[in-house]
């Protein structure tokens, strides 16, 4: 009997029911930030290891061929950056510019706050990551030595905090051009921020799946460098 | 579909290749983004193959994620002093970056109209 609880069978349907449940979860409160498929099923995963006193690690090796598709997903990515490229012209420089800087500054504030909070280095380097897409945040993160679970962790609260922070914080800026806010939410909160431009407008979500592609690119190709000059 | 996904697989395995042959400190995948983008640039148009095997996948990522995410609560007692920091860095280093790329992408795109 248990023996079925340690195979691939019982992962896989563990999984897909998980996400299900947060697929259903999330539509029914209406995509609520919060009950996003990513955290409300990985949620129902942890509950259900709990509840049936299964290993973690055990349940992990079974399933991780799943993760293995991150790798195709992320060369996927060029397709939306493709389609998006003709956004490009006429504010090609001050997008250009804002994804370099702001880049830096997405994984740059990360680590001087966890560093003043006493963060230890392998945390640091699993934050780096922090405002890119997962699947690119992974393969960076397994790069430079830093933590999947961790940066897994960071850019889903960071996607999180954006989406319920970001509607009050430019109102009181009073940003309202939808290109603007799109491209910025797409900046600081991947494809999360994405999901939540496309809500407000095609013109939010189109300047936001860019961002989220320039600055995966973008941070990808820098901050690989800069940790083996850093670490 | 499976011919998209093919070209997908192809771009990583070439990508990966390229990393190992050239040592770069770029992820394998990252690079096969780059070559399928600079692919599609060149023909001019997106196959139609590739177009729905590429949606189909990042409509997945959630489901790909979710494993990997389940561990934030399996971190175990090591991880334990390490919360704080994580949560402070990640919620105080998002809003700071809104609002620093808000206010300079303004600035930048008034700069642009003004010229």
């Amino acid at each position: 009997m248990s023996d079925l609880l340690h195979g691939p069978l019982f992962a896989i349907t563990l999984t897909l029911l998980a996400y299900q449940g947060a697929m259903f979860l999330y539509l029914g409160s209406g995509r609520t930030a919060i009950l996003h498929p990513t955290i409300s099923g990985a949620s129902l995963i942890a509950l259900a290891l709990i509840v049936l006193d299964q290993d973690y690690h055990a349940y992990y090796r079974n399933i991780d061929w799943l993760t293995f598709l991150l790798g195709p997903a992320t060369v996927a990515l060029a397709v939306p950056l493709y389609r998006q490229l003709h956004l490009l012209r006429n504010m090609a420089g001050p997008l250009l510019i804002t994804v370099t800087v702001g880049a830096i500054f997405a994984s740059a504030s990360a680590l001087i706050l966890a560093w003043l909070f006493g963060a230890n280095q392998s945390t640091l380097l699993s934050l780096t990551t922090k405002s890119i897409t997962t699947p690119i945040a992974i393969a960076v993160t397994q790069d430079i030595g830093g933590i999947t679970t961790i940066a897994v962790a960071s850019v889903i609260l960071t996607g999180v905090v954006g989406i319920t922070t970001i509607t009050w914080l430019f109102n009181k800026l009073d940003i309202q051009d939808d290109r603007l806010w799109g491209f910025c939410l797409g900046l600081a909160a991947h494809a999360i921020g994405t999901s939540r431009a496309f809500e407000r407008s095609p013109v939010a979500g189109a300047f936001s799946s860019l961002a989220l592609c320039l600055t995966g690119a973008f941070t990808a190709v820098f901050v690989p460098f800069v940790s083996h000059w850093l670490f | 579909m499976l011919a998209g996904f093919l070209t997908l697989l192809g771009c990583q395995l070439v990508g990966e290749f390229v990393q190992r042959a050239l040592n770069l400190p770029l992820p394998g995948p990252v690079i096969g983004m780059l070559l399928l983008f600079c692919g599609l640039c060149i023909r001019g148009s997106v196959p139609k193959d590739l177009e729905s095997g590429s949606q189909k996948l990042i409509e997945l990522l959630p489901l790909l994620l979710m494993a990997p995410a389940a561990g934030v609560f399996f971190l175990g007692a090591g991880f334990a002093d390490q919360w704080p920091a994580f949560i402070a860095a990640v919620s105080l280093g998002t809003v700071c970056t809104l609002v620093f790329c808000g206010l300079l992408i303004r600035f930048l795109q008034r700069r642009n109209s003004d010229l």
